[in-house]
């Protein structure tokens, strides 16, 4: 018991730690000029990519289900957006707030289907509703501009760069609580329990269809707010959010930073996205190359470090502390 | 007669053409510990699963306390009270041993919808929990990932797990199937111990007649696709039917 507390006494000082430096990270960034605006650009596409990564974590890692469907929310989300800001002159709070629940309408709906089929047939028809939807968009140009996408989303005048950093930042930190809260609670550990044993879970009295399909609905929202929160720091809202490579983002930001871990799929996307960049940054010929440093890095998570950068972490403390 | 608890009525499956079983009956009493053998292959867990609602037969009725259960959900039917453990060890193995039993006593109570709070902060389930752990012998190994346990002890885990949904029945396939002989005892000694505090009406699968002859009340003998014989112990090591076709020789 002792021990547990000490455990999480020890997590709250590192997240606020790591919350309170990310606070004051822009302050020192605006010193830069445009190389520092440049990286509060990327940091806060960093902070809402995490978030969708964590999202995406709660099927993945916790439930044990591999969805390649997962960027139809986060694009959900983003034309939500995009249209009710753009169409029906919402301000950004209410439609920030609308994103979750319009792709909480679109994961139940989604998920009523899928969670039906298991395993490899449930990732396949994930990714078909996930291209149905992006096909949808894609062709719906009317509404939703088709493969131009949907530009000039309006942004109000006191959210400059810095503040909507700060923003993006607050609602990550609550949704961060709000996830780690689900992962503790009897639903978390009944999700747990469905992916450690679905048959024996059946035994136990657990009716797993509809815990699965709630776990589905919950992880689509909070894709939903990621998507809508990135359309507000481009401006725009583009295909290219709900296609399946979208998809793929957050699952390989899970392997890399460790999918049994709350924290891990956030890192591993914040360390994927820097990588990017910074290779980016340092020759422009480098970004040809991403792909295969890609390739090369999962190769040695996958064969080194499977349990991600969060398991080699532990590992390493455990050694050193015996 | 007292009512049964469980009866079941002209009972047949196949599957793709093999007949499994032709129109089985029997009645459970409750209150009793029985045993079912038979020779590999005879259905003994095939007709687990169709109590349990694994599986659905092609015809007949189970009815458990009244109610007929063909065609229910197997989480339906655990919670009408009736649970069982598996002969395979059956548990959530990167979860701890009082993990496993808490989500079984959380979801007895119908809790899974808990969003808020931890799932270990109800002192009540903790100690309702301990209170199982204890009496299956791993309340020292509370908190021990479940799946590093030796054999055994996931044995004990999975009757644990079975126990945490309190049911009228249980079921229980080979209880001691890969144990060592010592460890053999000792869980033949904790069914019967269970069996003899809870009150719970008990059926087992076994295949060790010293066991099966040794502590049950009844026997009942799967073979040839029906049921071949029934009664008490000395009844079925005598039977000259069960003998030629099941025990052989050297009963």
């Amino acid at each position: 018991m002792d021990d547990m507390t000490s455990s999480s006494r020890a997590g709250w000082i590192t997240g606020i730690t790591v919350t309170v430096v990310l606070f004051i990270l822009p302050i020192f960034l605006g010193q830069l000029g445009k190389t520092g605006e440049y990286w509060i650009w990327v940091c806060t596409e960093m902070i809402i990519m995490a978030l969708f990564a964590m999202s995406l974590n709660l099927i993945l890692g916790f439930g044990g289900m591999v969805s390649f469907g997962h960027a139809a929310f986060f694009g959900v989300g983003a034309y939500t957006v995009a249209l009710l800001m753009k169409k029906a002159d919402f301000p950004l709070y209410l439609a920030l707030a609308a994103a979750p629940l319009v792709a909480a309408i679109a994961a139940a709906i989604v998920g009523w289907f899928c969670v039906r089929l298991l395993g490899l047939y449930f990732s396949i028809l994930t990714l078909a509703f996930g291209q149905l939807l992006y096909m949808i968009v894609f062709q719906w140009y009317t509404f939703t501009g088709g493969d131009d996408g949907l530009h000039g989303v309006p942004r109000p005048e006191i959210l400059g760069p810095v503040n909507y950093y700060w923003l993006c930042l607050i609602l990550f930190v609550i949704c961060f609580l709000i996830i780690r809260m689900i992962v503790n609670s009897s639903f978390g550990l009944s999700i747990k329990t469905i992916r450690e044993n679905m048959e024996r879970a059946k035994f136990i009295g657990i009716n797993v269809r509809r815990y699965q399909l709630l776990n589905f609905i919950i992880a689509g929202a909070f894709a939903g707010l990621a998507g809508g929160m990135l359309c507000e720091l481009n401006r725009f809202a583009q295909t290219e959010f709900l296609h399946w490579s979208k998809s793929a983002e957050p699952i390989l930001a899970s392997l890399v930073g460790g999918m049994y871990s709350l924290a891990g799929p956030a890192i591993g996307s914040s360390v994927l996205i820097f990588l990017k960049i910074f290779l980016q940054q340092v020759h422009r010929s480098m970004v040809e190359v991403w792909a295969i440093v890609l390739g090369v890095l999962l190769l040695v998570v996958v064969l080194f470090a499977p349990q991600g950068l969060v398991g080699l972490y532990q590992n390493i403390f455990k050694k050193s502390q015996s | 007669m007292s009512e049964a608890i469980l009866s079941i009525e002209n009972l047949s499956k196949s599957f793709e053409g093999n007949q499994v079983f032709n129109n089985i009956s029997f009645l459970v009493e409750p209150g009793e510990l029985s045993a079912i053998i038979g020779p590999n292959g005879a259905g003994k867990t095939t007709l687990f699963n169709l109590i349990t609602g694994a599986l659905v037969p092609d015809e007949g009725k189970i009815i458990f306390e009244g109610r007929n259960i063909v065609g229910m959900e197997p989480f339906d039917i655990v919670r009408l009270g009736m649970a069982r453990a598996f002969q395979r060890t059956n548990i959530f193995p990167r979860m701890t041993v009082l993990e496993n039993i808490v989500i079984t006593i959380i979801t007895r109570l119908k809790g899974n919808l808990g969003f808020v709070k931890h799932w270990n902060s109800s002192d009540r389930i903790r100690k309702k929990a301990f209170e199982i752990l204890e009496s299956v012998g791993l309340a020292d190994k509370a908190s021990h990932q479940s799946g590093t346990l030796a054999h055994g002890n996931q044995k004990r885990l999975d009757i644990g797990v079975a126990l945490a949904l309190e049911p009228k029945l249980l079921l229980l396939d080979e209880p001691v199937a890969g144990m060592s002989p010592e460890e053999r005892w000792e869980t033949v000694e904790l069914v019967k111990e269970l069996w003899n505090r809870m009150k719970i009406t008990m059926v087992y699968i076994e295949h060790d007649m010293d066991i099966v002859f040794g502590i049950s009340q009844k026997v009942r003998v799967l073979c040839y696709k029906t049921l071949l014989a029934e009664g008490p112990p000395h009844e079925i090591s005598a039977n000259q039917q069960v003998i030629e076709a099941y025990l052989g020789e050297e009963v």
